[in-house]
């Protein structure tokens, strides 16, 4: 019983961050249309960014429980970097979508080197944070709080995400320009504004995301590329342009990878890609995805 | 104005006497010159700090060899090339020999890349001097009589010394044995390395779970959760770069460590980031070439480690003995080809001299086989926390030459595994 409880909190906790991601995915397309492969830099760049923020938190003498907090803000204040960038998409969102793709891929190798120029190549850790708030007993497993926490922290972003787009007049805005652009921009509707919102909510959510993941592991150059192909899988398990899809893709993806490491540890991608195949063929729109018309 | 033949003859016989001189002084003038050494070394990615710890040792190396006279009389000068994959690295290699021009090469530290370069530069009788790469198909290697290619000791030597100290010290107290590995042919080859020695030393183990995280995996909750599940008694790992720290920052928040023996014959690489307030004492902890905080460490040691310590702020580690050793058999080889030759040697000459020629490093003495490849020594130990600094040192210090470590020239790694005296 351990071991399976175990397995699904390894699994959940990599869900909770790979749902931040495709979440932000998963808006900018929705409402966009645009396949953002940015996205994995936007992780990274929170990451990056954490680490410097609790760096200044420390020599403000802030005690490390603060960092969770501090991180949170860092990742949401470095979001913000999503306004310019969707000034410069708006030159491309009428053109074909392979010139979103390449524009799109051109930030994730540009922030590349945004990355080396302002933080170096090597791979940079926190040590300060992850341990801080210690242990806790969960159904017989030891399990790091701070996982707990960046799980609960993923929950209530997704929960509050789901409100705010169900329950807010802004939340029913940007539903009714995801679904015709034209025909909200007729009632009044700025869509500019609307996409400089999304585009930045979206960014925000991959910082918040970078941020949160920082202290348990590590930035590096690399780790944009990597979370941008497992937040694709996620969004073709979920179905592209679908929150629900994200959180559930994002556990799919999450609870294979976790099964599969402790089963048969050298089918941890093919566990994931299996599904993605299987999904492909039986449903190509994804579990909660629209099919085209 | 009329050219007579008489004039023609002057100009003719002035031009041949001219360049008759300076074919006759060409040598002499070239010596004038800095020689010049390329450098390829990773600068980024998960390789990135310990490229940068070799750059930083050839170049304190540098200033201190040419303070004191250079190569054979002769200042040198680096130039300095990154180290990425094999395509790149081939492109850059041949622009250091066709462009830079450079005397030598030095550097790479992936055997990935370092299979590629290797067959280059034979091609292009271009003297190479690794400090980390082999060339070593898996443990077949692959080039037993390259000419210009000068190969580091085998990859195996710290596995098979963690596995010989993991008998050595925890014989006895453990039997539940599992392993989490870089899945490539490192990671694969240390961890069969360590069962097979397990074996020959009759140790009585179960393994219980192994485990392969791709180089770069930055989450591996799931993994440490099956390896928590699988309770093991000693855990065997030989991750490198970020990814240890990471391993083993996230396995100590989730209590994989309590009460677990554990083996890690490349941890002296990240040395720096393995911070004690996660890392608990008494690893079987690799320091491999260089251990900074020796004892008895050299005069040039300890020279090396201050200087090193007090301009950068953390700890060297053995890459850095990779750098230097490279730099210091290349003088050795182009000093004693110059004295055979009685003038400036060719690289082939030199490459010629350099086996056999020993050296002293900054972590003890080291030569290159006739096979070029590298012997040096190797330290090893328990790793303890108390200490002045905010990683872990070495309680007692494990040391053994590479004769003892690696399979001799020509012989198959699993079959000398079998049969070889080992030093415990």
């Amino acid at each position: 019983m351990t071991e399976l409880v175990d397995v699904v909190l390894g699994g959940t906790f990599h869900a909770a961050v790979l749902f931040l991601v495709a979440a932000g995915l998963q808006l900018v397309f929705g409402v966009q249309k645009i396949v953002n492969l940015a996205c994995g830099s936007f992780y990274a760049l929170g990451a990056y960014f954490g680490i410097t923020a609790v760096g200044l938190a420390i020599k403000l003498g802030m005690p490390p429980v603060l960092f969770l907090p501090v991180l949170v803000v860092a990742g949401l204040v470095i979001g913000l970097v999503g306004l310019p960038i969707e000034r410069v998409l708006r030159t491309i969102y009428r053109r074909d979508e392979s010139y979103q793709l390449l524009i799109t891929f051109g930030f994730l190798l540009m922030f590349q080197d945004v990355f080396r120029y302002l933080w170096g190549a090597t791979p940079r850790t926190m040590d300060n944070v992850y341990l801080a708030y210690g242990s806790a007993q969960f159904l017989g497993v030891r399990v790091p709080t701070y996982n707990l926490l960046v799980i609960a922290a993923s929950l209530a972003i997704a929960v509050g995400l789901g409100l705010f787009l169900e329950r807010t007049k802004i939340g029913r805005i940007v539903r009714a320009t995801a679904e015709n652009r034209d025909m909200a921009e007729g009632l009044g509707v700025n869509a500019s504004k609307i996409f400089a919102l999304v585009f930045t909510v979206g960014c925000m959510l991959g910082t918040v995301g970078g941020a949160l993941v920082v202290p348990s592991s590590a930035a590096s150059l690399d780790m944009a590329v990597e979370l941008v192909v497992e937040s694709f899988a996620v969004v073709v398990i979920g179905g592209l342009g679908s929150m629900r899809g994200a959180l559930v893709g994002a556990l799919v993806v999450g609870l294979m990878r976790a099964a599969a490491i402790s089963l048969v540890p050298e089918m941890e991608m093919l566990s994931v890609y299996l599904v993605v195949v299987l999904v492909l063929i039986v449903r190509p729109a994804g579990l909660f995805g629209k099919a085209a018309a | 104005m009329k050219l007579t033949r008489r004039d023609f003859s002057r100009l003719a016989g002035s031009g041949l006497v001219a360049a008759a001189i300076s074919k006759l002084f060409a040598p002499a003038l070239a010596q004038n010159k800095p020689l010049r050494i390329g450098i390829i070394a990773p600068r980024s990615g998960a390789a990135g700090t310990a490229g940068e710890c070799g750059i930083r040792a050839v170049q304190w190396a540098t200033e201190r060899m040419n303070k004191e006279g250079g190569i054979a009389g002769r200042k040198f000068e680096l130039v300095i090339e990154e180290e990425t994959n094999p395509k790149d690295t081939i492109e850059r290699l041949r622009r250091l020999i066709l462009q830079e021009k450079v005397d030598a090469i030095h550097g790479l530290i992936s055997t990935g890349v370092s299979l590629g370069v290797a067959p280059v530069a034979e091609e292009e009788q271009a003297l190479v001097v690794m400090w980390d790469g082999t060339t070593q198909d898996g443990v077949k290697e692959m080039m037993p009589n390259s000419k210009y290619v000068f190969r580091s000791t085998d990859n195996e030597c710290e596995a098979v010394m963690g596995s010989l100290l993991a008998v050595k010290h925890f014989k006895g107290k453990f039997k539940r044995v599992a392993g989490i590995n870089p899945d490539y042919s490192y990671g694969r080859n240390n961890w069969e390395a360590f069962k097979q020695i397990l074996a020959r030393y009759g140790v009585e183990t179960e393994f219980v779970v192994e485990q392969w995280p791709k180089i770069g995996t930055m989450d591996l909750t799931s993994h440490i959760a099956a390896l928590n599940a699988a309770k093991p008694d000693l855990i065997f790992s030989s991750m490198l770069f970020a990814d240890l720290p990471v391993f083993m920052k996230q396995g100590h928040a989730a209590g994989l460590f309590n009460g677990v023996k554990m083996v890690l014959p490349a941890a002296g690489w990240q040395i720096n980031q393995l911070k004690k307030e996660f890392t608990p004492e008494g690893i079987i902890f690799g320091h491999n070439t260089l251990y900074f905080d020796h004892p008895q460490a050299s005069p040039l040691q300890k020279a090396f480690v201050q200087d090193y310590m007090d301009r950068y702020k953390e700890a060297p580690h053995w890459e850095a003995d990779r750098a230097y050793f490279a730099l210091a058999t290349y003088k050795a080889g182009v000093e004693a080809a110059q004295k055979a030759g009685g003038k400036w040697p060719t690289q082939e000459q030199v490459a010629e001299a350099m086996p056999g020629l020993e050296v002293e490093s900054l972590g003890g003495k080291g030569r290159f086989r006739k096979d070029k490849i590298a012997e040096q020594v190797f330290y090893q130990g328990p790793s303890t926390n108390t200490n002045k600094y905010d990683f872990p040192t070495l309680a007692s210090i494990d040391t053994f030459q590479a004769e003892q470590l690696q399979k001799p020239p020509g012989a198959d790694f699993w079959e000398w595994i079998k049969t070889a005296k080992m030093p415990v």
